[in-house]
């Protein structure tokens, strides 16, 4: 009798327990911040599948489906991974030196009223000109692809870098400024000291906007000339007709790119921490 | 009374072409602690820009040691309401910066530990390593005051510094202010604005009470109460309480003349 009604409540228990935590767990799954990016992901993977099951015609489908693309993705990842070197190493040197111009120039200029007469109406014809059309100019300019790929990421990020620093530079803070004079800076100071790290929040968002914009121009260029990287690779396999290696290339240089933005946004995150 | 450090003579200024001081005259001692007193919009904080260099007059002079004052610099340290520090340094870091003015000579290690006894100064040495955003309020008036008192200047400019603090962390400040002031020779001259009564009395040597701009002092009363002061029985006494309603009577009736 005894264990008869020990087993009866047990399995009251788990009668109790079994849907309540069922339901937790679908309340856990409901809060989820991440599950509508999640959903749409999903509808637009299913999609993807649902469209290359219906209008494909065998052989060499314009519109291949992700399970090939995963397989061609997966085949290409060596070459996709010197790819990837070969084009940072034109992205790099062109945007840490767009990074580094942009910033000085930017600061300088805003802080000189001499320089900011001649230099703000200049700007403002100049970096409006879209920089893809640098491109067939640079490559002939220029001795090699490389330098004239380098030139023109510099170009593109050079602009939004330069704007925004010259931005944060116009909209520091009287209170600082005030701090700086009662505290005796000198011009140097004041730039270094003062109105580099209030510009900081600007610079920042000058920085994503330029590095978005190396990317497009890097793999522009790279369909002009390169023997290698990530614009040339979807271009490469576009020119054979095998889609699968080329959907596999626009997804890979996605994924690069989301990735160095996400790292700018990192290191933004670590240099703004005194902001509130 | 002491020499005369600071005189402002018929100063006159105007912002937009409202005046906000005109025909502005005022006399402070050496070592003397002055509370400016007023209501709001009463072109406090003009006259302390002024003297703190930040901005200039249109009229009149403003000397010092009998110099005219001809932009800041480090020999008036100045005390702003809410923000002085940096918020992208560290507290001693802010504090090195003012003691790399005025003493260029010194190496950063001696720079760091010299910031660091000024924070022991106003009990802030445990927060020498936090940013400013780190801090309560209290704490970075704190720090303010440590970094004026790391200029070594023989003046401080004091606006309106304890402005947006609680009521305990206010009585805290001013009695750290007035050890800090008193324990020094010579004694810094202190020009403290503040709209609050008591506080200019229990703080000052003289109150200098401020009409509505453009700013004139329409009332000038020397503070008779011995030092050190102790808060309790000065704020019973009927000597303060005498003052203080004299004080309000003088700013009340210039609010009244204004509204006519």
């Amino acid at each position: 009798m005894n264990t008869l009604t020990s087993i009866s409540t047990l399995a009251e228990v788990r009668a109790v327990s079994s849907p309540s935590m069922a339901r937790r767990g679908f309340n856990a799954l409901w809060r989820w911040p991440g599950k509508e990016a999640t959903l749409l992901f999903m509808g637009l993977l299913l999609a993807w599948q649902l469209g290359a099951t219906f209008f494909t015609s065998a052989a060499n489908s314009l519109l291949p489906a992700p399970l090939r693309v995963a397989q061609a993705l997966w085949e290409s990842l060596p070459e996709l991974w010197v790819g990837t070197w070969s084009s940072l190493l034109i992205l790099l040197p062109g945007y840490l030196a767009a990074v580094v111009t942009g910033v000085v120039a930017g600061l300088w200029v805003a802080t000189t009223p001499g320089l900011r007469r001649a230099f703000f109406p200049f700007a403002r014809v100049v970096a409006p000109v879209p920089p893809t059309v640098y491109i067939p100019y640079a490559i002939a300019l220029l001795p090699t692809f490389l330098l004239s790929a380098m030139f023109v990421v510099f170009i593109g990020a050079f602009w939004p870098i330069f704007q925004s620093a010259a931005a944060g530079a116009l909209t520091v803070e009287g209170r600082y400024r005030d701090n700086a004079r009662v505290l005796g800076l000198t011009h140097r100071e004041y730039l270094c000291k003062v109105v580099f790290p209030a510009s900081l929040p600007h610079i920042f968002s000058g920085m994503a906007v330029g590095l978005a914009f190396a990317f497009i121009l890097l793999t522009v260029a790279e369909l002009f000339g390169a023997n290698a990287g990530l614009g040339r690779f979807v271009q490469y396999y576009a020119d054979f007709a095998d889609y699968p290696r080329m959907v596999a290339g626009i997804l890979y240089t996605g994924l690069v790119t989301f990735l160095s933005l996400s790292l700018l946004e990192y290191i933004r995150h670590r240099a703004l921490f005194w902001l509130k | 009374m002491n020499p005369a450090t600071l005189t402002l003579d018929a100063v006159a200024f105007a912002y937009n072409d409202v005046p906000i001081l005109d025909d502005f005259r005022l006399t402070v001692g050496e070592g003397e602690f002055l509370c400016l007193l007023g209501p709001s919009g009463s072109g406090k904080s003009t006259l302390l820009r002024l003297l703190a260099g930040l901005e200039s007059p249109q009229h009149g002079a403003i000397r010092w040691f009998g110099q005219p004052i001809a932009g800041p610099g480090i020999d008036r340290g100045v005390v702003f309401q809410d923000y002085s520090l940096f918020p992208w340094f560290s507290v001693a870091d802010n504090i090195a910066l003012a003691i790399a003015k005025a003493h260029p000579a010194l190496t950063k290690a001696r720079r760091q530990k010299l910031a660091r006894e000024y924070l022991a100064q106003v009990g802030l040495e445990d927060a020498a390593d936090k940013y400013p955003l780190e801090l309560s309020g209290g704490m970075r008036q704190r720090g303010a005051i440590a970094r004026a008192l790391a200029l070594g200047s023989p003046m401080l400019l004091m606006d309106e510094p304890f402005g947006a603090l609680d009521t305990l962390n206010r009585a805290r400040l001013q009695d750290l202010l007035l050890t800090v002031w008193q324990s020094a020779t010579p004694r810094k001259t202190i020009l403290f604005v503040t709209h609050d009564i008591d506080e200019a009395l229990y703080l000052g040597d003289r109150v200098a009470v401020l009409g509505t701009a453009p700013a004139q002092v329409i009332a000038d009363y020397p503070v008779p109460f011995d030092r050190p002061r102790d808060r309790r029985p000065l704020f019973t006494s009927t000597q303060f309480h005498q003052l203080r309603e004299t004080i309000a009577d003088a700013l009340s009736a210039d609010t009244l003349a204004h509204l006519h």
